[in-house]
């Protein structure tokens, strides 16, 4: 496989409750397709793709873990090294959008990694019997410092947007994600180039950078 | 790691669910939930004599017991992959293709197969091909 202009490989991982739409997420995101009839995920499923941000490639590599009780005491294994944590719930199911708290819970304890980059994700927002409003997701994902979207796999609105979003902020925060890099500081030819010279030092620098205010700007296309 | 196939268990999760098992067992009241963790572990493990020991595991919990098939039917499928026995693990797909059919992980993990399974036979074919003409030469040369 060829990854010579690959930046680093980012493991991400998709968590939240049975059936709130992580797979549809991910297949929606890998393959831009929708099946109406997906069934549960069984144990774990992983899945990669690159993509480019700020000129940047990254290869993703994205642990879809079954959100069923019986595969909680598996999956902590699958929370280390991981660089960036989707956390879905079903805006249509308060129970799903409540669960995050255990959800967050289980994931600072068992990610190594304390700095690791969260995207609070309001799927199915196609649906009409909403039972999560936009301002309490907004609210939750403030309070846990996460960035925030909403989005629907079935209509493709914010999946595209949710892991760029992620993949974005992880390469702007220095130190999770360059102890990691695939080659970090080489070109294909072994000459140690302008724009990975850059990308480590420059990013750190760059003002956009907000750690403290870190909502997804992609909210904002859906009100 | 490219694939699903290539997927690891590690040596900690091994030896944690390998105690638990061996625990319930000695006390008499094996849990299916504790023996499809510790087969889970194994048929991901980097030691064929591991994988073939979870594969015993799925299949007596398949038999057996009424934990969801589908979990041991899609690890059995994993762990006959991956010390390449191939046409076992589309027998399991199969098998569960039949009960949930257009599963798409199920699917992919079926593509992700025969793809081995293709490459395998390629090799397997260009083998024969070249025993086959190295063969020639020798009987062309003894002829001469």
């Amino acid at each position: 496989m060829d990854q010579d202009d690959v930046l680093t490989i980012l493991k991400i991982l998709m968590i939240g409750e049975t059936n709130v739409g992580k797979s549809s997420i991910l297949l929606r995101f890998i393959e831009d397709e929708f099946n109406d009839t997906m069934q549960n995920t069984v144990g774990m499923d992983y899945k990669s793709k690159k993509i480019t941000i700020d000129g940047n490639t990254v290869k993703l590599a994205i642990w879809d873990t079954a959100g069923q009780e019986r595969f909680r005491t598996l999956t902590p294994n699958y929370y280390r090294d991981g660089q960036g944590a989707i956390l879905v719930y079903d805006v249509t199911d308060r129970s799903t959008f409540t669960k995050l708290e255990m959800w967050l819970n289980e994931l600072y304890t068992y990610c190594n990694k304390t700095d690791i980059v969260k995207m609070v994700v309001g799927n199915k927002i196609d649906l009409p019997d909403r039972q999560v409003s936009t301002a309490e997701g907004l609210q939750f994902a403030r309070r846990h410092q996460t960035l925030y979207i909403e989005s629907s796999a079935k209509t493709a609105d914010g999946i595209k947007c949710c892991f760029e979003e992620l993949v974005q902020k992880i390469i702007q925060t220095p130190g999770l994600w360059d102890s990691y890099a695939y080659k970090p500081f080489y070109t294909a030819n072994g000459v140690s180039g302008p724009r990975n010279r850059t990308g480590r030092r420059g990013l750190k620098l760059t003002d956009d950078y907000e750690p403290d205010n870190s909502y997804s700007s992609c909210y904002c296309n859906l009100i | 790691m490219d694939d699903i196939l290539d997927e690891m268990t590690s040596a900690q999760d091994l030896k944690k669910f390998e105690r638990e098992y061996n625990i319930t067992l000695l006390n008499g009241n094996l849990d299916p939930k504790v023996q499809f963790q510790y087969a889970w572990c194994l048929v991901r493990s980097k030691y064929s004599s591991d994988i073939y020991k979870g594969i015993l595991l799925l299949k007596n919990l398949l038999d057996t017991s009424s934990m969801e098939r589908r979990d041991c039917m899609y690890y059995l499928a994993i762990g006959h992959a991956r010390i390449k026995e191939y046409n076992k693990a589309l027998e399991y797909i199969n098998l569960f293709s039949t009960t949930e059919p257009g599963n798409t992980q199920i699917e992919h993990l079926e593509s992700l197969i025969r793809n081995k399974l293709r490459e395998k036979r390629d090799r397997n074919g260009s083998l024969i091909a070249i025993a086959g003409i190295t063969s020639l030469i020798s009987i062309f040369l003894m002829k001469k």
